[in-house]
């Protein structure tokens, strides 16, 4: 048929259009690409869609796609034209975006790339073509080379330690994702017309919205099959069919879906995501609690996963910075997801803090027994330990300057009817230990956490109670 | 008659490459190859007799070149043969006009109370105030939290957060959506950026915008996951095989993480070339303060960006120049836009302008630092801090002001010397001879220098108590 308008009139990316360049493709006589451009060039054209495509070309022989495309072309690494082409999709989402990729590209160094587009199932168009053979490195062995196929890299024919070819039309029907797939070739004027609807049929369900389509084309490559052109499509048609087989290997009805919204950049909308609040809290403080340091106090809170530690740590921060000082805190965990590790550095100070670190604190909240024991030693002279005795029954020896704190934050919690608040319990004892911020600036910042769960406000606001009333109680 | 209105084929030889699919595909034998070899091609083309052809279009349909067998029309077609083909069929792909910018929108933004929020929120938080509703990662310790808050913000914002198959594809998803012109970035930790240099490379190449931000961990290999300014180098010197530059921006608090995610999108874009952000694992996980900006940024698009439409289809993404004299030209163009980042070197110099003692530490060593500064200072030693705000162009003006007077240079970092090398390569780059002896304050494995360590170092000296 006459040239799709969607080809350039003039190939000015084939080195610069030079002689001949302008008007002949790069590919060999009696290539498959060719034929596989034209179709796909003339489905666009019939859709009516050039304004609204966006091609990406891959690595292989097929890398100048946008020589002869006049539509958005993007050119992708070796094996990820199916993200490129995802990320175009999702940044432009009325973009008809086709993948055209060849078989080393597509089945082996993008097979990750290519099996998870496809499970995506986000509307995009892949274009495979495979032609058993690497075109553009000079004949190795693909990842869809038959059996016995002899190339560059299997000089002796393709055998079983090579393994075996990847039926990609198979696999790709196999999955949930794709609506459309299926597998066909150019040997003869009957396949070049299914090869030609093929295409056409997936870049409409693109263009409606319905899904993500993949069509496999058996195409030949008659320079590294070392065959005339004609031969090699009695080869497509002999050998490679029976392998893989044509046909259509999935069609599903599927309503249009894929109408995303265009982005919001409302400023109102992006402060509430972020839980920014408007109003400055009321504070508490009269200045900074220099009874316990002059610039900068140094806490750990030492647990496993679960106990709170971090949301505790979070909450004198919180604190910190209601009432105007800088603070910071940083969580450190074990491997496990639960019940491993859990400690928390936190500073506290007048201008700003300078060591997030500590590794020798002032005070140590230890929610249990190894804990006590791994960071008990490394308090400062002078410093403070809270921990719950309700789990360590022996607090090991510290140094006699030391002011310890057993407080039974679990046993608390759990009379309370809910032990979660043990670290809530353990933060009235730090209140009442320490008197680093009036109860108001704590309470304060628990009511702030919880402002989404008003619910819960009173069970805490009671463990805090109790977590003071304990440490009053140890005083007398 | 529908048969007779139907248009026979016909040929310019030198379009046809004589694979013969048409030879096959014709019914009635019309098509042969010739017996002669093209001159101007050096091949052999097929010759048409149409004295039997009923115009049925299976040889054109078998035709794989674009201007191979065509519809042969009437009236003036006839004479195609004899004309020269570059004078036929015109010489630009288009007469669209060119694109222009659509510029950004910069919109208020409430004030509120500062947040207290962790490093990676504030970097993330940072990116959707810049404009960038396209994140996509692969979850990886410590910078996972930042994908987590894109997860559940952008869908509140119809923007797109995908979780990759691997980083690989991540950053190839971020090729996508840049080559449409809008801002993309994800989050990565040492591991993960190893696996996306790849995919940045290709982005320098094909001038594409991009925000990586990096919270780095210990290594070589899975190494651990705490903090480590372990990608200096890589950054710096290593994004990928090629010609690469991009511009390394080192934050060291909170408040900095999402300050210098803002300005890594801005500068993306100036200069259409990857931006990476290196946190650190500390940084990374730390809550503290954070003020948020007085604005937002609606992005436009830039007229680069590739779209389908008649003016920006001229546009193309590609890192491909298969000319040799192309490519080299690209790289001198390269290499003139990595000049002209050398305007963006930013920097703190604290306590530096009487210093005898100059730190230099990044990320939060530099916090410590600033900390080991005020104690030294209180003992009486004339300490300062410098700190590299951008690693990669290094600050080596600013750099050279803070040596002034200063007759020691100790370099604080948690890497085996990656931050020294860039001090040393900055100083040799500047024709710099004479400088103080560099000393060091090294740890590795995930422990960061600790303020006792630098006080310690710097006062083992002697003579440097005044």
């Amino acid at each position: 048929m006459s040239k799709a308008s969607v080809i350039y009139d003039k190939f000015d990316r084939h080195s610069h259009a030079q002689g001949l360049k302008g008007h002949a493709t790069h590919y060999c006589p009696g290539c498959g690409h060719g034929l596989a451009h034209k179709f796909l060039a003339e489905a666009i054209d019939e859709l009516g869609v050039q304004d609204r495509t966006v091609a990406v070309s891959p690595v292989g022989c097929s890398v100048f796609l946008y020589y002869y495309f006049d539509v958005g072309n993007t050119q992708a690494a070796h094996g990820r034209a199916a993200v490129v082409a995802l990320g175009h999709k999702f940044a432009n989402p009325n973009s008809v975006v086709v993948s055209y990729q060849g078989d080393g590209d597509l089945a082996s160094i993008g097979l990750a790339e290519t099996i998870a587009t496809a499970q995506l199932g986000a509307p995009i168009t892949v274009i495979f073509i495979n032609n058993a053979i690497y075109g553009m490195t000079g004949g190795q062995m693909a990842p869809t080379t038959l059996m016995g196929q002899s190339s560059s890299t299997s000089p002796t024919g393709r055998n079983i330690s090579n393994g075996q070819p990847m039926k990609m039309a198979e696999i790709i029907a196999g999955l949930d994702g794709p609506i459309y797939v299926e597998r066909v070739a150019l040997y003869d004027a009957k396949q070049r017309i299914r090869a030609k609807k093929a295409i056409q049929k997936a870049l409409r369900l693109q263009v409606e919205g319905r899904g993500y389509s993949f069509i496999e084309v058996l195409a030949e490559c008659p320079t590294h099959l070392k065959m005339s052109p004609e031969e090699t499509e009695m080869w497509v048609r002999d050998f490679m069919q029976p392998v893989f087989p044509l046909g259509v290997l999935k069609d599903m009805t599927v309503d249009p879906w894929f109408k995303p919204n265009p982005p919001s950049f409302d400023g109102n909308l992006i402060l509430s995501l972020t839980g920014a609040t408007y109003e400055h809290p009321v504070r508490h403080c009269e200045g900074f609690p220099t009874h316990l340091a002059p610039h900068d106090i140094s806490l750990k809170l030492a647990g496993s996963g679960g106990d709170g530690a971090q949301t505790a740590a979070m909450l004198i921060a919180r604190s910190a910075i209601n009432e105007g000082f800088d603070a910071t805190h940083i969580p450190s965990y074990g491997p496990e997801s639960r019940g491993g590790t859990s400690y928390a550095d936190v500073h506290v100070a007048a201008e700003e803090v300078l060591n997030p670190g500590s590794p020798n604190p002032q005070v140590l909240i230890a929610f249990n027994a190894p804990s006590l024991a791994k960071f008990g030693p490394s308090v400062r002279k002078g410093g403070v330990v809270i921990y719950d005795s309700t789990v360590v029954s022996e607090a090991p020896v510290l140094d006699p300057s030391i002011k310890v704190f057993p407080v039974p934050f679990t046993g608390i919690a759990t009379d309370l009817g809910k032990a979660v608040v043990k670290n809530i319990v353990a933060l009235g004892a730090l209140q009442a230990a320490t008197g680093i911020f009036p109860k108001e600036t704590f309470l304060t910042a628990i009511r702030v956490a919880l402002k989404d769960k008003c619910a819960l406000v009173p069970l805490n606001e009671e463990a805090f109670a109790w977590g003071i009333k304990s440490v009053e109680a140890l005083a007398q | 008659m529908a048969l007779k209105e139907r248009p026979k084929p016909f040929l310019l030889p030198e379009y046809c490459k004589g694979c013969g699919r048409c030879i096959d595909a014709c019914a009635k034998d019309c098509i042969t190859l010739s017996d002669q070899v093209n001159s101007l091609t050096g091949l052999i083309p097929v010759v048409l007799d149409l004295t039997n052809c009923n115009a049925c279009g299976l040889c054109m349909d078998a035709c794989p070149e674009p201007y191979g067998l065509r519809p042969a029309e009437e009236g003036p077609h006839q004479k195609f043969e004899l004309e020269d083909p570059a004078k036929l069929f015109g010489v630009r792909p288009s007469d669209a006009p060119e694109p222009v910018d659509v510029p950004a929108q910069v919109l208020p933004l409430a004030a509120t109370e500062p947040l207290v929020i962790k490093g990676t929120y504030a970097s993330a938080i940072g990116a959707i105030l810049a404009g960038c509703r396209h994140v996509y990662g692969y979850p990886i310790t410590p910078s996972t939290e930042g994908a987590e808050l894109m997860a559940r913000f952008l869908p509140k914002l119809d923007g797109t957060f995908l979780q990759a198959v691997s980083e690989v594809a991540a950053v190839n998803m971020m090729y996508g959506t840049a080559g449409a012109g809008l801002p993309t970035m994800t989050f990565t930790s040492s591991p993960g950026f190893s696996l996306m240099l790849e995919g940045v490379s290709y982005m320098i190449g094909s001038e594409l915008p991009g925000v990586f931000v990096d919270v780095m961990r210990g290594g070589p290999g899975l190494g651990n996951i705490a903090p480590e300014q372990s990608d200096i180098k890589l950054a710096c010197h290593g994004l990928g095989h090629g010609n690469t530059q991009a511009i390394v921006l080192a934050p060291s608090t909170p408040q900095e993480m999402l300050d210098l995610t803002i300005l890594a999108f801005e500068l993306s874009f100036k200069y259409r070339n990857p931006v990476v952000i290196l946190s650190d694992g500390y940084l990374g996980q730390m809550t503290g303060k954070v003020k948020l900006p007085g604005t937002l940024r609606k992005p436009g698009v830039p007229k680069w960006a590739v779209y389908g439409d008649a003016e920006h289809r001229k546009n193309v993404i590609s890192s491909i120049y298969l000319t040799e004299s192309d490519l080299e030209a690209h790289n001198v163009h390269l290499n003139s836009k990595y000049e002209a980042m050398g305007s963006e070197a930013r920097s703190e110099a604290y306590l530096c302008d009487d210093a005898d003692v100059v730190l230099v530490a990044c990320n939060t060593p530099a916090r410590t630092a600033k900390g080991a500064v005020q104690e030294l200072r209180h003992q009486g030693v004339k300490a300062g801090l410098f700190r590299p705000i951008t690693l990669w162009p290094f600050p080596i003006d600013a750099l050279k002001s803070a040596l002034q007077g200063a007759s020691r240079l100790v370099v604080v970092e948690a890497s085996a010397g990656q931050l020294e090398d860039e001090v040393r390569l900055a100083l040799s780059r500047a024709g710099v001879r004479d400088y103080p002896e560099i000393e060091s304050v090294r740890r590795m494995g995930g422990i960061l220098p600790q303020q006792d360590e630098i006080t310690t170092r710097v006062l083992s000296r002697k003579g440097v108590l005044a």
